[in-house]
């Protein structure tokens, strides 16, 4: 078995890989916008427990939330699907960690612009919406990338709830042929090529949606 | 000149905690007029400014707008922000807007304009400001006057009843400092109704025969500048407008 086979037999996993970050991401940046957003429009009660949710999800290690919802929930009469699950984990504790990157970024936008939309008229959601959000997003985009590159490091878990990824493969082709240093070279190399592409598809982003005079900081 | 003014602001006190900022401010300003007012940092030029569209709230007195009292229970502050145009010190354009957007964005979303509409809006007041031109940069690409051009222009774009100036040239150096005067002069010949509060002597001769003189939260005097640097009885009425008022 060459070591191209190897990677051949890899792609396999790639795609659950991939799915895996790319559901895990979706979530974190719904659930993380959310909370954002909850706290800026909310009242100091919902602040208060947002603030809350996000200390305690940003606290728990991700395989222990990860076996709650997939081996605990059941116990309870609730199944979540192997994907679910990891949405309701990874997913949720990327989106803890996004809100306290948002949270930063908010901080950066301009006061002073902040205040001449009110003095135009807008609502609290509308200067959250119009001026608010676009800039946050901006600000918030190297924060954003190491959130993603996280949850892509933390896909493997993945396999522990049945989900043949890329790690998961690997494991059955150790199991199978015995050469360990080889295949676990090539599964460092198949995520350092889709951090790659994922670095590649940040920067087309950036460069889609740049603003002059508008770095993150 | 109408018989009742525009606004009409009558014994406004606003205090923030111990502290008092306005102390009893009358003010009257007619649709059409001018009004500059002036004093020193801390005398509560900007906190009037903002009483006025309710961004501060006032903790006593009255304030006519068009003949309604706005700081009574139950006032539409957001009608009432959209009919005062704000300009700020620093200008405040939306940085992640271009000039066509930062114009437009309070007649779509405010005003509930069609995209189309609101920008052929925006462009009409652009072009009055000669900055139609430069539609499509954004603020980081703009200088100072043409940041402030930009700001007026979406004051005007929501075609306020009154326009408010805060320190408009604070933020300019002196020959764009002329300019904004001279555009302030050519907005009231159009018939724009504006407040202007400012400490540069030079722009408020300028723009107005006459000023309101604001200390310690009060009105202390009004009347041309000239008059207020030689003859006034208070000796620190003259000695604000001294350093320039002998050279007027």
């Amino acid at each position: 078995m060459s070591f191209l086979d190897i990677l051949r037999q890899l792609a396999h996993g790639v795609g659950y890989t991939l799915l895996v970050t790319l559901a895990c991401s979706v979530t974190g940046l719904l659930s993380g916008l959310l909370i954002a957003g909850g706290r800026q429009l909310g009242g100091a009660a919902s602040t208060l427990l947002l603030d809350v949710y996000t200390y305690v999800f940003r606290g728990v290690p991700v395989l222990v939330l990860l076996f709650v919802v997939y081996f605990g929930l059941p116990g309870l009469g609730l199944t979540a699907a192997p994907l679910l699950a990891m949405m309701l984990s990874l997913g949720l504790i990327a989106g803890a960690y996004l809100a306290e990157v948002f949270r930063g970024a908010l901080a950066s936008v301009d006061a002073g612009e902040i205040l001449a939309a009110r003095a135009s008229g807008m609502t609290r959601g509308q200067i959250f919406r119009f001026i608010e959000l676009p800039q946050m997003l901006r600000f918030a985009v190297p924060g954003m990338v190491n959130e993603f590159t996280t949850v892509l490091k933390y896909s493997p878990f993945a396999y522990t709830v049945g989900l043949p990824e890329v790690t998961k493969e690997a494991m059955s082709l150790v199991a199978t042929t015995h050469r360990g240093i080889e295949i676990y070279l090539a599964v460092g190399l198949v995520y350092f090529a889709i951090f790659r592409l994922l670095m590649v598809f940040i920067r087309w982003l950036e460069r889609r949606y740049e603003i002059p005079g508008m770095r993150p900081a | 000149m109408n018989a009742s003014p525009l606004i009409e602001i009558r014994q406004l006190v606003t205090r923030f905690g111990e502290h008092t900022v306005l102390n009893g401010v009358d003010l009257d300003l007619y649709a059409g007029e001018i009004k500059v007012v002036m004093g020193p940092s801390g005398c509560g030029k900007s906190t009037l400014l903002r009483c006025l569209n309710r961004l501060v709230e006032p903790s006593s007195g009255l304030i006519r707008f068009r003949g309604q009292d706005i700081t009574a229970p139950g006032t539409d502050v957001r009608a009432l922000r959209q009919s005062i145009g704000f300009v700020f010190q620093q200008f405040a354009l939306y940085r992640h807007l271009t000039v066509l957007d930062n114009v437009s964005l309070g007649l779509r979303k405010l005003r509930g304009l069609r995209r189309a509409e609101a920008e052929q809006k925006a462009l009409q007041e652009l072009d009055r400001l000669e900055m139609a031109g430069h539609r499509d940069k954004y603020p980081a690409q703009l200088s100072g006057g043409q940041k402030q051009r930009v700001a007026i222009a979406r004051a005007l774009a929501m075609d306020p009843a009154v326009v408010v100036f805060d320190e408009p040239t604070s933020a300019l150096d002196p020959v764009m400092s002329r300019e904004v005067a001279a555009l302030i002069n050519r907005l009231h010949d159009e018939g724009v109704t504006m407040l202007c509060v400012t400490h540069d002597l030079v722009l408020a001769q300028n723009i107005a025969d006459e000023v309101i003189f604001l200390d310690q939260g009060r009105v202390l005097a009004q009347d041309s500048i000239a008059r207020l640097a030689k003859d006034h009885a208070d000796p620190r009425v003259r000695a604000f407008f001294g350093r320039d008022g002998d050279k007027a």
